[in-house]
């Protein structure tokens, strides 16, 4: 049912012991194989055995899932528009998917857009408490931590603490405070992500509540999370147990503390942007505005923006073409037709090569839409986009001002 | 420096606020000549797009009028409207475009006088805030 809660552990010796926590996510992936319930798996994996460079792989042989093991911190692949990119929005493919909370709600606004195919779907949802940037998280493995990159194989990230972990097992330890101080440590969209338990896939899968033990915690999230669930157990691919009170009060107060953590980063980044006069903001935006260079990276990259033929291409007659930087219209346009959905997921800034800070500001006004017409995206599909419906209630709002 | 005359840039509804502004003509109300009316078939019409574009082209303000919800021709236009104005001002804030330069109004057809109004305060209130700063950047 949904809501239920497991203690979780592989069945299976091979995968219980390359695993770091029980191995569950693994054994799901197989059963979802094995047992032909999807015809694929979408994972990551380290390219070449490379952890700063992890992509994503779709599987369809039960035994290479095993590949997939671990979880890699220095990568953060677009999986959302990954699905409506290369496999046709999950339409003629039933797939698992592997993936963290922001992943999950690009994939929903996705779905709200009619781009991917939720009814072909199995969510499997991680806990995340954020990732690392690759290349600056070379560098700092290097420069702060002072071992070899090439040397980590594991990383942690746990109550305030970054923990990488090294080929001759050594176990190194770092503040994340410390480090984001100076300009290290995770990805900025990731400081200030409060969501950490990805309650909108089927299944959220994590480690909190598990209290040093090799297990996963488990929440039901779905109906469809609560059959896969029991099949799986049915078919002795994962051993269960209740988890006691104190597991589930313990992972509560896990998550409420990085919920208090990262609405803190919301706070500084949005005060930064916030407490500057009109004239100020003018001067500073436009400034930022006229260093895009026009890639169109920011649109490809981001789950929200799905158009087929978009309004910002040269032909469409709103931004003219071989001009560079672009008039600011361009910008603005991008940022007013997310702001209402934007899942803070970053992509649009880990590709802009100009370093625009653009998931701050469309970040910052979402929260800001979100208190007005009470939506935070990417938590249900069937909950209406903000900017783009209305409802027979608002009929009988005489005003010009509107309360949600 | 010249006295600042703003520009305000208005999308009128066809059904309604466009005929108050010419009820308003022909009733020889006064009323600024800062507007510069474009007549849309419903406020519905009125997207992101065109009030951006209306500020990127150095309109001082933009003034949306449609009729008043229940009375919209196509049933909830004048609603799709009132959510994109509600979502706008947090950005034109947040850029440093003040959001006080959109303005939403619901003018019906008859409100011929409300139209006079309408315009005076809005030109007043664009008056005070001064020219749209995109006005300044280098083309
Ligand atoms: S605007 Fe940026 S952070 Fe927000 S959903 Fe799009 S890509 Fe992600
Ligand atoms: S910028 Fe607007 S038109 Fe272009 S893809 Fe994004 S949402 Fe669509
Ligand atoms: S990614 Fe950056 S440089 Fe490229 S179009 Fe977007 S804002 Fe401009
Ligand atoms: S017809 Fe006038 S606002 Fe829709």
């Amino acid at each position: 049912m949904k809501g239920d809660m497991y203690l979780a552990q592989s069945s299976d010796d091979a995968i219980l012991k390359k695993s770091e926590h029980g191995g569950v996510v693994t054994s799901l992936l197989k059963f979802a194989l094995e047992s032909k319930r999807v015809d694929a798996v979408l994972a990551i994996k380290a390219r070449n055995g490379n952890r700063y460079d992890g992509i994503p792989v779709l599987i369809t042989d039960p035994e290479t899932v095993i590949e997939t093991a671990g979880s890699l911190h220095c990568a953060s692949p677009n999986i959302a528009r990954f699905i409506k990119e290369y496999l046709n929005g999950a339409f003629d493919m039933k797939i698992a998917v592997v993936c963290k909370p922001c992943d999950a709600r690009g994939i929903i606004e996705l779905v709200k857009r009619t781009q991917i195919n939720m009814d072909n779907l199995t969510l499997i949802g991680l806990n995340c408490t954020g990732t690392l940037p690759s290349a600056p998280a070379k560098r700092m493995f290097h420069e702060e931590f002072e071992v070899n990159p090439s040397d980590v194989i594991r990383e942690d990230l746990e109550e305030g603490k970054l923990t990488i972990t090294l080929k001759d097992g050594t176990e190194k330890q770092k503040d994340l405070d410390e480090l984001e101080q100076k300009g290290y440590g995770r990805r900025e969209n990731c400081r200030r992500c409060d969501i950490n338990i990805p309650i909108m896939a089927d299944i959220a899968c994590g480690k909190w509540g598990t209290d040093g033990k090799k297990a996963t915690f488990i929440e039901v999230c779905s109906e469809k999370g609560s059959d896969f669930i029991e099949k799986a157990i049915e078919a002795e691919y994962i051993k269960v147990e209740k988890p006691d009170s104190r597991a589930i009060e313990s992972r509560k107060k896990r998550n409420e503390e990085e919920i208090l953590l990262a609405r803190k980063w919301q706070e500084k980044d949005f005060a930064s942007l916030r407490e500057m006069s009109t004239e100020e903001k003018f001067s500073y935006w436009l400034g930022e505005f006229s260093r895009c260079i026009k890639c169109y990276g920011c649109r490809n990259a981001c789950p929200i923006c799905y158009c087929k033929d978009c309004i910002l291409e040269a032909d469409r007659g709103i931004v003219a073409p071989g001009e560079i930087p672009p008039d600011v219209i361009f910008p603005m346009i991008r940022s007013v037709h997310v702001m209402d959905s934007c899942v803070n997921c970053g992509q649009c800034e880990d590709v802009c090569p100009m370093d625009l800070p653009l998931a701050r500001l469309i970040l910052m006004l979402n929260r800001e839409l979100g208190n007005i017409f009470k939506n935070e995206p990417g938590m249900d599909v069937n909950a209406p986009i903000p900017l783009k419906s209305v409802t027979d209630k608002e009929l009988t709002v005489a005003d010009v001002e509107i309360q949600f | 420096m010249d006295k600042f005359e703003p520009k305000i840039v208005a999308f009128f509804c066809n059904w309604c606020s466009y005929a108050a502004a010419d009820l308003a003509g022909t009733s020889r109300i006064q009323y600024p000549p800062n507007v510069r009316t474009i007549r849309v078939m419903c406020s519905g019409r009125v997207s992101e797009l065109l009030i951006l574009k209306a500020f990127a082209l150095g309109a001082d303000g933009v003034l949306v009028g449609g009729c008043h919800p229940g009375d919209c021709h196509y049933m909830k236009g004048n609603l799709s409207a009132r959510r994109r104005v509600t979502g706008l001002k947090p950005f034109l804030n947040a850029i440093g475009i003040s959001s006080d330069r959109l303005r939403l109004q619901w003018i019906g057809a008859s409100e011929g006088l409300k139209m006079a109004e309408t315009i005076s305060d809005f030109t007043d209130t664009i008056r005070n805030l001064g020219p749209n700063p995109l006005k300044r950047r280098q083309k």
